[in-house]
């Protein structure tokens, strides 16, 4: 026998490796494609602002981006599970679900690095310093990686490929255009804000807004509660996935 | 030693009414090929997918290598490989990538992987084709590639649900060559296939199923003899008349222009002798796998006669 109990992280980037670096060297286009995507909201709330509200579509853009990643991971999931049923194969195999999660959010991330750049290179423009790199790069992560365990706990529940596109469509909407992550929250009414605050969305926009040192942090939020709800909505969704996405079908 | 053994193994999914298996109980002895023949929905596939740790049972027990599929599914996921019903590789990847990343990621070394990748591709005529992406590759061909992805593994036990599907059938033997040398390796497979000469020719042990319950099983052999005769003899139909080849045996119309009757050697000759007379075409071979399958689930034979047994 082969030696099964190898890394479960090599595992991932091997699966990120033949679902993400093989699939764009045969189509690198998609890399434009996935990357024009993000700036769309951007664009228009730079427009219609006239530049007013640039830091904030830039603030939420990138979490637009993220979500928007993790979550496309369901996509996928589903797409592997009913179309081409290569789940099945992994499934009857040594790799655990949660290794096939990270390996497709691995891949997902691959697609959408251009994207992440640029929008990352623009909240350090916008007043970021490089003593807040890693607060940056610990905001991107918290929320990919709790999007991604999401995606694959939606998707594992999913019987046909359409019920996945349409359920992951939802809540990309409910988490990051209701929530106030492209506007200040001072925009909403006060009574809204505790259902703002429950959103990882909304911590992950203030996060953002904190490193581009923008001075619309309301008060009674924190940097370490943003990361609190942060680090326990990732706790959470990866906890969910690993104990009730369904990879054996029951 | 056994490579499976169910018992008692019931399942029925949420919101059926009936039973999609009821009270199946197999042993699939190590080292053989053990082939589960079945209608369109007989439950063949939720046998097998049960067995492979992507289903639950509904009910019974069910060890592969000793290791129960409920409680043990970790240490038989290291020790067995599956060919999918109806899967497909994916599209922007070659032959090449899916075999020997699937070898690393289930724990080989490069070399080896890039070894035993170079192997199971030229079996399968496959490695000309090496550096193609799948979506350039025909039905068959990816077909294999999936084939090859499960047999280069160092798996114990193979499980096939229907791999030759699509397959032309210079593709087939190239696919049957490469699970006899799986087999003569020492590994086990079980089978599931709607072609019945593909049964015959690799089977170890057969066992059909029909709405979800097996009906019989045992070798090849042994099921031809479920059949009272041994011997099926097709003639032109022609204006020849039901009635005046029913004293030979059983009669079965076949739908083709030709009347099969299922008889024993002695009657041959004057069977023989009745079609040359009225200058008639015909047949003569032993009863087949297929013949036993339609006689048990198909209705076909026994709708025109004396019924079955």
């Amino acid at each position: 026998m082969a030696e099964t109990n190898m890394l479960p992280v090599r595992q991932a980037f091997l699966i990120a490796y033949m679902t993400g670096v093989l699939w764009l060297r045969r189509n690198p286009m998609s890399l434009v494609f996935t990357a024009i995507s993000p700036f769309s909201l951007l664009f228009v709330l730079f427009v219609i602002s006239g530049g007013k509200y640039t830091d904030f579509a830039v603030a939420g853009s990138l979490v637009m981006a993220l979500v928007g990643y993790g979550l496309a991971l369901g996509q996928d999931i589903s797409f592997y599970k009913t179309e081409y049923k290569i789940q099945d194969v992994f499934v009857a195999s040594p790799v655990s679900p949660l290794t096939y999660m990270m390996g497709l959010a691995l891949s997902e991330l691959l697609f959408g690095l251009p994207a992440l750049i640029a929008l990352a290179s623009l909240v350090m423009l916008f007043g970021g310093s490089v003593s807040s790199i890693p607060l940056l790069v610990a905001t991107i992560l918290l929320i990919w990686g709790s999007m991604s365990a999401m995606g694959f706990f939606l998707s594992s529940h999913m019987l046909h490929m359409r019920n996945a596109t349409q359920v992951i469509s939802f809540v990309n909407v409910i988490l990051t255009i209701l929530p106030p992550v492209f506007y200040p929250i001072t925009f909403m009414p006060m009574e809204l804000w505790p259902l703002a605050y429950a959103m990882p969305t909304t911590h992950a926009s203030l996060m953002l807004q904190y490193i581009m040192g923008m001075d619309t942090l309301p008060e009674g939020w924190s940097l370490g509660f943003g990361f609190a709800v942060q680090v326990a909505y990732l706790i959470g969704f990866v906890a969910l996935a690993r104990t009730k996405a369904i990879w054996r079908e029951s | 030693m056994l490579a499976i053994d169910a018992a008692g193994v019931s399942k029925v999914y949420k919101g059926a009414h009936q039973a999609a298996l009821s009270e199946v109980s197999l042993k699939v002895e190590a080292g053989r090929i053990f082939t589960l023949l079945g209608r369109n929905g007989a439950g063949k596939t939720t046998f097998v997918r049960m067995c492979a740790t992507q289903l639950m049972p509904t009910a019974g027990s069910i060890n592969v290598l000793g290791y129960d599929v409920v409680r043990q599914a970790k240490q038989i996921r290291d020790l067995i490989s599956i060919v999918p019903q109806e899967g497909r590789p994916l599209r922007a990847l070659t032959s090449w990538d899916h075999i020997y990343n699937w070898l690393q990621i289930r724990g080989e070394g490069k070399q080896t992987a890039r070894d035993k990748t170079e192997e199971i591709l030229r079996k399968l005529e496959l490695y000309e084709a090496r550096n193609r992406p799948a979506m350039n590759l025909s039905g068959g061909m990816k077909q294999k590639i999936l084939v090859a992805m499960a047999m280069a593994t160092d798996a114990q036990l193979l499980f096939l649900d229907e791999p030759t599907i699509g397959l032309d059938p210079v593709s087939r033997r190239q696919v049957w060559s490469a699970i006899n040398d799986w087999k003569a390796k020492g590994g086990s497979i079980l089978l599931t296939t709607h072609y019945m000469d593909e049964a015959e020719m690799l089977s170890d042990y057969i066992v059909i199923i029909d709405k979800g319950k097996v009906i019989t099983q045992g070798t090849i052999q042994e099921l031809r003899r479920v059949i009272p005769q041994n011997i099926r003899v097709d003639i032109a139909r022609d204006g020849l008349d039901i009635d005046a080849l029913e004293p030979y045996g059983s009669v079965v119309d076949t739908g083709a222009g030709m009347l099969r009757v299922f008889t024993f050697e002695s009657a041959v000759r004057e069977l023989s002798e009745l079609a040359l007379g009225r200058n008639l075409a015909f047949t003569v071979s032993p009863v087949t796998l297929d013949d036993v399958f339609v006689y048990l689930v198909g209705g076909g034979i026994g709708d025109n006669q004396n019924g079955r047994d």
